[in-house]
């Protein structure tokens, strides 16, 4: 009994100097990652896993990820003023603002934009194996000629952008078209391949990883499904690891990206949205954390290491310090708050 | 949602949300009538000679219960801010929390009882807090 | 037999550790298979995929079956998908017999357990493509199956009803949530709750606040009597366990097994609705219906056997379309993802090797999950000797774990645990039921989805009925659990003008 209680009062007594032993400069001992999604089989805890792994190693530290999903990440963040607490999300985090999703204020003023990280570059379009159209420009016409295209998306962020560009594509192209472009608001992936299958969809918007092995099923297949754009830009399909995902090479897929599948942005370049996950911190963070965050960083993407397991897992590795993510996501932002404008009736 | 020409209703994504809370509230309307217009008689009873709050329950015990634990959910966060993510919030609120609730919840309070209390008390979080927050680097408060 | 190289002795054990490790989580109020396997995922990195799978199986297994202990001896589900088993399983332990009840729960899963796999093995592909069959609209009448239960579970129809659309009520509290195709707008929400509801509140907290806390506080009220004579009773006193007690489920284990799989391979319907259904279903075709409710073995078989049945059956539409079928395999997705293994309609062709050593590693799960419950529940069973002054205040302690780290952390969720702990207590006193109450909260945020992006898609109500003849098939189902509850409530109501 008694040394039981010794024990605890040394673990207290451990607890008391870890906590006010970190120096401003040092990262704390535990550190926590939220997410801004509730999953642990996604791309965000993926990506999440791959950073934080690397920062316990570099720093010794204990960095762990909890999926807690977007309201209670921002949340997190915002009572942590110590830096005990970090989060890693998408883009996601300012096209819900743009999108006016409930729950999602301005980050750039909210929050303190940390470095970004890696790319996942599979956001991806797809139509039926049997599907008339072959190419982006035959939605186009379709939808010059009156035609009416229905695309499943989830409403409210990334999956939506693609969507809205479209839109602002045929805007462009032949005005008035874009009523003929609408959208079939789901949910899950799940979801969004379930419309497809019950015909009650043209074209759904899904990802290289999820759905390349329906590309491969035999046209009969009710299941079977084609890409028909991937809007990942093409300097990062370039960096993108050669083999591709599945049996479906790099190469096959740039067939339907950017130049040669074009769905244009102003007439003159094309759209582009590559999904950047990146570091979001409390306002009142102290500066020399976030040094050490960028320091550290550097030196772990210079090493190598993770950008190999990255690549090995169809992820392109993106690391910008701090203040070089805040100017890059913030131009982003307005590129895509232009799009969405655009098309706003 | 627009039922002008049922069986054909067309719903506005924009305002979706509502459809389901509304179909849901009305029904709930109806079958609180019908509950009200079979039963009356027994609602307006239990109303009227009361008593409000049952007779006979184990005041102490019962407010004993809510009051530790209105405490302890507030003492866990404050405490756990103090030594970020470590989990000693949990620890730390814990265990006098078990204690209490087991001196509440005993009627004769023996030495041997109030011993055997204590160890638990002392026991069962540590085991929970080291299983949890350092085997599966759980979160705790 | 090339896969039979692969089972190695680590391959067992991590099996075996997994089983174990899942009772646990299980058993334990608030802790779900959930948790365990996204606990355990990170472990997987560095096990290569096909021990990995052994280890995250057997917690899946495990941790599925576990619920029904604390269900039985507590009252308390030890995770949703355990619901139906409190129904006659803690009668049966305030009889005397938890002992048996927690025999019959244990061999009942095995059953599901077993029948799904072989469904998983043999038709894997073939369900697949059945499961596609089912759009928002055949969804949305499964669903309503299942609320059907609401009205047979209770004692006043009419209050069970009330009950349960209250529990939809308070389900769709919050935001209509994005992640399944809603629009993100609140409703029923006043400002201040906007900070800590946007969300809603979320299942397992406001399931063992109900059940859990609930029922600490009626104790505590009671003030909290150590009746030691009772807990020796409760031990083995009533009817003892006997083999023959299956006689007469066999249609009973193949009905809700099925229906365990069934539910599994559709993505999103989720495990409660499985155990719910089939308890509902046992109780339309039993001979004895007005037994439910009060210790009847039948009722536990038809639990235990459907959520086990899930676990074959949420497999199906993981490995063969890369979709999970409910929320624990929605994790294992990440241990394929994590070791680069990609899962969809041709995972099974391409990957025999890690399919088969998948099916053996659910073999034993079974296997090892039955021996360890079967040999330790004379030990387990004794969880209801130990004074209540030391066990309430543990349970309490359990419950505000479990509601902290379902969500990774929030400490609105144990907030939610007390409200819902105290509003338990309140609908005892007036009288609500918790049983239906809980089923429509289970249930209310599927109903609304499927009911509201039916009517989104197709623009007409009468799409509910002309859309295929599974929607057929499900009415004739609905009419018939929807008939008994009431020529039951009206047997139970000419009985009581007798008397």
């Amino acid at each position: 009994m008694t040394r039981l209680i010794t024990k605890l009062g040394l673990a207290a007594g451990l607890a008391l100097v870890t906590a006010t032993g970190g120096v401003a400069q040092e990262l704390p001992k535990n550190l926590r990652v939220v997410i801004g999604s509730t999953s642990t089989g996604g791309d965000t805890y993926q990506a999440a896993s791959f950073v934080a792994d690397a920062m316990s190693k570099h720093f010794g530290i204990n960095a762990k990820v909890d999926a807690v999903g977007p309201t209670e990440a921002f949340k997190a963040i915002a009572r942590d003023t110590r830096g005990t607490t970090i989060m890693i999300h998408h883009d996601q985090s300012y096209l819900g603002h743009l999108y006016g999703v409930k729950g999602y204020e301005d980050i750039f003023a909210t929050y303190k934009i940390g470095p970004t990280l890696t790319v996942n570059p599979g956001n991806a379009y797809l139509v039926p194996k049997k599907s008339p159209y072959n190419s982006m420009s035959d939605i186009l016409e379709a939808a010059a000629k009156g035609t009416r295209i229905r695309v499943a998306i989830q409403p409210g962020g990334v999956s939506e952008i693609g969507f809205s560009a479209l839109k602002n594509a045929a805007k462009i192209k032949s005005p008035g078209s874009e009523a003929n472009i609408v959208p079939v608001n789901t949910g899950s992936q799940a979801d969004k391949d379930q419309l497809l299958f019950d015909g009650q969809a043209d074209v759904i918007n899904g990802s290289v990883q999820s759905n390349e092995q329906y590309t491969r099923l035999p046209e009969d297949d009710q299941k079977a499904m084609r890409f028909i754009w991937l809007t990942a830009a093409h300097e990062t399909l370039e960096q993108v690891n050669e083999k591709g995902l599945g049996e479906t090479s790099r190469e096959a897929l740039m067939e339907y990206a950017t130049p040669k599948a074009s769905v244009t942005l102003d007439g003159k370049t094309d759209f582009t949205f590559d999904k950047d996950f990146f570091i979001l911190y409390n306002k009142e963070i102290d500066p020399a954390i976030i040094a050490a965050v960028d320091a550290g960083l550097k030196e772990i993407y210079a090493e190598g290491a993770i950008g190999t397991s990255m690549k090995d897992a169809f992820f392109v590795p993106h690391f910008l310090p701090s203040t070089e993510a805040a100017a890059y996501l913030e131009k982003k932002r307005d590129d895509y708050k232009k799009v969405i404008e655009a098309i706003r009736q | 949602m627009n039922l002008a020409s049922f069986p054909n209703v067309s719903i506005d994504f924009a305002t979706s949300h509502l459809v389901f809370p509304m179909l849901v509230s009305i029904l709930l309307g109806l079958l609180l009538v019908a509950i009200l217009a079979t039963r009356w008689r027994t609602i307006w009873g239990a109303f009227t000679t009361g008593p409000y709050w049952p007779a006979g329950i184990d005041q102490l015990r019962f407010f004993g219960t809510i009051a530790l634990t209105v405490l302890y959910f507030l003492a866990m966060p404050q405490i756990g801010d103090l030594f970020p993510n470590e989990g000693y919030g949990f620890l730390i609120a814990s265990i006098p929390f078990l204690f209490l609730m087991s001196l509440l919840y005993l009627h004769r309070r023996s030495r041997r009882q109030i011993v055997i209390a204590a160890i638990n008390a002392a026991i069962a979080p540590t085991v929970v807090w080291y299983l949890l927050s350092t085997v599966f680097n759980l979160t705790l408060p | 037999m090339d896969f039979l190289s692969m089972i190695t002795p680590l391959f067992l054990v991590l099996i075996f550790s997994g089983t174990v490790i899942g009772i646990i989580f299980g058993a334990v109020p608030g802790m779900t298979a959930t948790m365990a396997v996204a606990v355990c995922l990170p472990l997987t990195y560095s096990l290569g995929l096909e021990n990995g799978l052994a280890l995250l199986l057997g917690l899946y297994v495990g941790g599925i079956s576990g619920g029904l202990v604390p269900a039985i001896l507590l009252n308390i589900p030890g995770t949703p998908s355990s619901i139906a088993t409190t129904f006659d399983g803690y009668p049966m332990t305030q009889r005397g017999e938890g002992e048996s009840a927690l025999k019959i729960a244990i061999f009942a899963s095995l059953f599901g357990g077993l029948f799904s796999l072989i469904v998983l093995y043999l038709f894997a592909p073939a369900l697949a493509d059945f499961a596609i069959q089912f759009s928002y609209v055949e969804k949305f009448l499964i669903i309503f199956l299942a609320l059907t239960v609401m009205a047979a579970l209770s004692s006043s129809m009419l209050i069970g009803i009330f009950s349960g659309v209250l529990g939809i009520l308070v389900s769709l509290i919050g935001a209509y949530d994005v992640s399944v195709g809603g629009n993100g707008e609140y409703r029923l929400m006043f400002g201040f709750m906007e900070p800590y509801l946007s969300g809603g509140f979320s299942l397992l907290p406001v399931l063992i606040g109900v059940f859990g806390l609930s029922s600490i506080l009626i104790e505590a009220a009671g003030g909290v009597p150590e009746n030691e004579g009772a807990a020796k009773i409760a031990l083995g006193h009533g009817k003892k366990f006997r083999l023959s007690i299956f006689r007469g489920e066999w249609s009973n284990l193949f009905r809700s097994a099925s229906i365990g799989t069934f539910i599994g391979l559709l993505p999103g319907v989720g495990g409660s609705a499985a155990s719910i259904m089939s308890y509902s279903q046992a109780k339309t075709f039993s001979k004895t219906p007005k037994e439910f409710g009060k210790g009847h073995p039948t009722g536990i078989v038809a639990s235990e056997a459907s959520n086990n049945g899930l676990t074959g059956g949420a497999l199906v539409p993981l490995l063969s379309l890369g979709i999970p079928g409910d929320s624990t395999t929605a994790i294992l997705i990440g241990a394929f993802t994590l070791q680069g293994i990609q899962v969809g309609p041709l995972f099974i062709s391409g990957n025999l090797e890690i399919w088969n050593s998948m099916i053996v590693a659910m073999l034993f799960a079974n296997i090892f999950m039955f021996a360890i419950m079967y040999f330790a529940i004379r030990h387990i069973a004794k969880i209801v000797t130990v004074p209540k002054y030391i066990l309430l205040p543990i349970i309490l302690m359990m419950c505000v774990v479990g509601s902290y780290t379902i969500n990774y952390g929030i400490m609105f969720d144990v907030w939610t645990l007390l409200i819902f702990g105290l509003f338990g207590y309140l609908a005892y006193l007036i009288g609500l039921e918790i049983a239906p109450f809980i089923i429509g909260f289970i249930l209310g945020p599927s109903a609304e989805i499927y009911f509201v992006k039916s009517l989104e898609s197709f623009g007409t109500v009468s799409i509910f009925f002309t859309k295929s003849w599974i929607a057929g098939v499900l009415w004739l189902l609905i009419a018939a659990s929807i008939g008994l509850s009431i020529w039951m409530s009206m047997a139970a109501g000419r009985h009581n003008d007798e008397t």
